[in-house]
């Protein structure tokens, strides 16, 4: 089992976060939370370009609270924090470009005034991140045969069957379907990782109640 | 060879073993893939083995929750956007299939056109097929065919050209793309190199090896023929186009209105289509239909021709086929003065007989008996039963109206016997002789040697330009082309072609039931027409319309031939299942109260103690419907009773029967007379229809289902004593 990184921890990040000048901090925490706002913004229906703004400000305005002393973690998930600001600022879109969201249909996209559908639509963005992340660790950072990563690939990716992957690897198909196991043991085990990292169980959310107030953002 | 020991060790070493050990991984992997998409399938074996092995079913769980996770992160990591492999192709080409640059075309057939092809992303090169035509009518079809090709893609043997990949092209069509291999056609090469019986034997023994991995997973070839199996240049036979076999047909069969989806649109070239399946009765096609194939192959390339050449249609080859005993390969080679042995003769034989259930039981009990023959040994088919085989069998097949012998005396026989025996006045007379001749022409307008038909078209085809051609003198003869057209439509319905069927039993029950309202058309007839349109729609669903149509039959033949005739006592036991469908649960009790009644007092024999076990097993499954089981049970039981004294101990129908009961059992909890009842089922369905026939398979399932609920029954007992 991969040793979980204590300096990156959500806690550590916060903490780190009080020092302006920790720019490594700064970047981690950026890198962690900015595509999830991304795809939640995305989500609501936010054009590509509206959806960068929304989840630039989000943060910025996050660090200002936050550095204010507005959130501690005992007052509730990071994440709610979070999403509640970019909840207003996606409206504050929506009712400057007075029009109706276009990149989605209408069904997918996030009822902004249902807390639960919010809540949702962040947690799913958070595993994207997650797993987008593990992947990117699979592929860059650890030992894995490239074979093996390059049969989940064409299995995935590519929808071909086992069979065919075996042929076009040279391997047989026994040896395709280990690889397959081996992607998924190795992506649960980092998984794993980065979410005690996170420190915050895909559970908690429902539990917490308490979130910032419109006025608190405003 | 260390250094490639050392490259597979990652894979090989530490990789814990998955179930029991009973279950392959491509069952596992296939079982997990189906709990989330319905699609995927998976053998019944399998299933019936989760049922008992709690190994397997956890091995399943983990291979699902690695599948689900798997899924999760190729959507996180593709992006947003195409999926990589549609954007890849935008990227890479602009032809007919995404991902792959046709070459020159290789080979060109009724149904499709194959192309030497390059897959631009791995660069390797391929075959591949185009279905020209063929695009789906629906989603069904589509998934359909999906869920097949996977099946086949998951086949990999020395002489089986192995399937990449398939879809759907840009126009539509059905695509395959295959292993490439260069060789010649089985008989070319044979011709060329002048092999002699003891390489042909040693080509058809791994041509049965092939065929035989392929059964034992459920696919069946359905269209074997030398085209298909090319010669490579090591000399080692390759089977082509597994890509039109279909899992294992049966599937659904259990609802006559599902099966129309899966079997009757058989396609293949007719010299080697077995009989049965040139009759088109989906439930009669199995993979004893590859043995009659391989039986022709081996026949053409001993003898230098094909078992049955003459026939001018193909209605004369099903007879031929049905009815006459081919010479022996060796005469005609003694002719050439080549020497055949005797051995081969008899295999090729065996594998020819019209019964499947006396070709081999197994392209792998084929295998062995070449093997035999070319270890020397002696054979396991018997020569002197080939002369029994076929005598016994055209007897059954004469006794038996079945759908080989309508073809085959529609075909040839209708047009002279509509003649003779219906054109009983002088005027009707002249009227029959020119339908008659216009049912001649028809043939030979669909006849592939002179017509406008190709050997390549599929029977539906056939059978549709045929009614084209007779359709055209309704007009002029209405009765007698009317009769044809029924006919033929009764046949379209036996291929599964609903639709063409449907319009052909209405164009011809209109038409008929204009001549018998002018009073030129007899009572018996019409309720013949009547029957036949009832039975098209309750296949349609229409049981209303099927209930009306039984009930205007009934009261014809009561009319004309009396209420103690076969013909009414099978009609009433047929309008009480369109009851049944209806909800009219009393109405159908009691015409098959009145049908029983009738039954007992009609001639004694046979076909009467059939009637009578056919309505107690309609009796059976309504009380099933009502919930009644136990009374189910007494009738599937009465049902077998009198099917013993009718037909032979081991009848496919008494194992059917068997099957009923012990389920019934079950149900009712009497695990152990179930148990006993669903293994002499499974012995009786296992000798006549096969290891991988439906019922065969339905009865392994359910006694694994008995044995896993007496094992639970037995380890509760166990615990209070503790």
């Amino acid at each position: 089992m991969a040793a979980m990184d204590l300096d990156r921890t959500t806690t550590a990040l916060l903490t780190a976060l009080h020092d302006s000048a920790n720019a490594e901090a700064w970047s981690l925490f950026d890198r962690r939370y900015r595509p999830i706002l991304l795809g939640f913004a995305r989500s609501c229906g936010l054009s590509e370009h509206d959806a960068a703004e929304v989840a630039q400000s989000t943060l910025v305005r996050f660090i200002e609270q936050y550095r204010e002393g507005r959130y501690d973690r005992e007052r509730g998930r990071l994440g709610a924090w979070l999403v509640t600001i970019a909840r207003y600022r996606v409206l504050d879109h929506r009712r400057k470009a007075q029009s109706l969201p276009r990149n989605a249909s209408e069904s997918t996209i996030v009822n902004l005034d249902d807390d639960r559908s919010v809540g949702d639509a962040y947690e799913a963005q958070r595993r994207l991140s997650i797993l987008r992340e593990a992947m990117q660790e699979l592929q860059e950072r650890t030992k894995t045969d490239p074979r093996t990563i390059r049969a989940f690939e064409l299995l995935y990716y590519h929808g071909m069957t086992a069979n065919a992957v075996a042929a076009d690897l040279g391997m047989q198909v026994q040896e395709v379907y280990l690889a397959k196991s081996r992607v998924a043991a190795r992506i649960r085990e980092i998984v794993a990782r980065i979410e005690r990292e996170y420190e915050e169980e895909p559970g908690e959310w429902a539990a917490s109640e308490k979130r910032p107030s419109a006025e608190l953002d405003r | 060879m260390p250094d490639r020991c050392a490259e597979r060790s990652e894979y090989t070493e530490g990789a814990p073993a998955l179930g029991c050990g009973r279950l392959s991984r491509d069952q596992l992997e296939l079982a997990a893939l189906s709990r989330s998409d319905r699609d995927v399938p998976v053998d019944e074996r399998t299933v019936a083995h989760l049922v008992i092995c709690r190994n397997c079913v956890s091995a399943v769980d983990r291979l699902h929750s690695e599948h689900t996770l798997l899924q999760e992160v190729a959507t996180a990591s593709r992006g947003p956007g195409l999926p990589l492999k549609e954007r890849e192709s935008a990227e890479l080409d602009d032809g007919p299939i995404p991902g792959y640059r046709l070459g020159r075309e290789l080979h060109r057939g009724g149904q499709g056109a194959v192309f030497e092809a390059e897959q631009i992303a791995t660069r390797r090169r391929c075959a591949v097929k185009m279905l020209l035509g063929g695009q789906f009518a629906s989603a069904a079809q589509r998934a359909r065919f999906e869920r097949e090709v996977e099946v086949v893609a998951a086949l990999r043997h020395p002489a089986i050209v192995t399937l990449y990949e398939s879809g759907i092209s840009r126009r539509g069509e059905p695509w395959f793309a295959m292993e490439f291999v260069e060789g010649e056609r089985l008989d070319e090469h044979l011709r060329r190199t002048g092999a002699g019986p003891r390489e042909i034997a040693a080509i058809m023994r791994r041509i049965a090896d092939g065929v035989a991995y392929a059964h034992r997973r459920g696919v069946i070839h359905r269209d074997l023929k030398p085209g298909n199996i090319l010669i490579d240049p090591d000399g080692s036979p390759r089977l082509l186009d597994f890509g039109l076999a279909r899992a294992t047909p049966e599937r659904d069969a259990h609802d006559p209105r599902s099966s129309s989806t899966l079997a009757g649109e058989f396609v293949g070239t007719f010299a080697y289509a077995a009989p049965e399946q040139l009759a088109g009765d989906p439930t009669a096609i199995d993979s004893r239909c590859d043995l009659y194939a391989l039986g022709v192959v081996l026949y053409e390339a001993l003898a230098g021709k094909r078992p049955f050449e003459g026939a001018k249609s193909i209605g004369e080859l099903v007879l031929q086929k049905t009815t006459q005993t081919p010479r022996r390969p060796s005469g005609f080679a003694f002719e050439r003065g080549a020497r055949i042995d005797r051995d081969l003769d008899v295999i090729a034989l065996r594998l020819l007989a019209p019964d499947p259930s006396r070709r081999y039981a197994s392209a792998a009990a084929l295998e062995d008996d070449l093997a035999r023959h070319l270890d020397g040994r002696p054979i396991l088919a018997r020569e002197d039963s080939i002369t029994y085989v076929f005598t016994k069998i055209v007897r059954r097949h004469w006794i038996a109206s079945s759908a080989a012998l309508l073809f085959g005396l529609t075909v040839i026989g209708a047009g002279v016997a509509l003649a003779v025996l219906y054109a009983r006045a002088e005027d009707r007379l002249a009227a029959a002789n020119r339908a008659q001749e216009r049912f001649k022409l028809a043939l030979t307008a669909a006849d592939p040697e002179l017509g406008e038909g190709s050997s390549e078209m599929n029977v539906r085809e056939y059978l549709k330009v045929v009614e084209r051609e007779v359709r055209a003198g309704l007009d002029a003869e209405p009765i007698e082309v009317g009769d044809l057209l029924l006919t033929l439509g009764v046949i379209q319905l036996g291929f599964q072609d609903s639709e063409s069927a449907g319009n052909t039993i209405r164009t011809a029950h209109a038409a008929l039931a204009d001549g018998f309202a002018h009073g030129e058309l007899d009572g018996v007839r019409m309720a013949a027409a009547d029957v036949a349109l009832a039975r098209l729609q309750f296949l349609e669903a229409d049981f209303t319309a099927a209930d009306k149509s039984y009930r205007r039959a009934l009261e014809l033949y009561v009319r004309t031939t009396g209420p103690l005739s076969v013909e009414s006592v099978n009609t009433e036991r047929e309008l009480a299942s369109a009851l049944r469908e209806l909800g009219r649960f009393d109405d159908a009790l009691a015409c098959l109260e009145r049908a029983y009644e009738s039954s007992r007092r009609l001639p004694k024999g046979a076909e009467s103690a059939i009637a009578r076990a056919g309505i107690r097993n309609g009796r059976a499954i309504l009380a099933a419907r009502m919930g009644d089981e136990e009374r189910a049970l007494e009738d599937f039981r009465a049902a077998l009773t009198e099917l013993t004294r009718s037909v032979k101990h081991d009848d496919f129908r008494i194992g059917r029967t068997l099957y009923s009961i012990a389920n019934s059992e079950f149900k009712l909890g009497r695990l152990d007379a179930a148990a006993v009842h669903a293994q002499e089922a499974l012995a009786i369905l296992r000798l006549r229809k096969g290891d991988d026939a439906r019922w065969t398979v339905d009865a392994a399932l359910l006694a694994s289902k008995i044995e896993a609920a007496k094992s639970g029954r037995d380890q509760a007992q166990d615990t209070p004593s503790r």
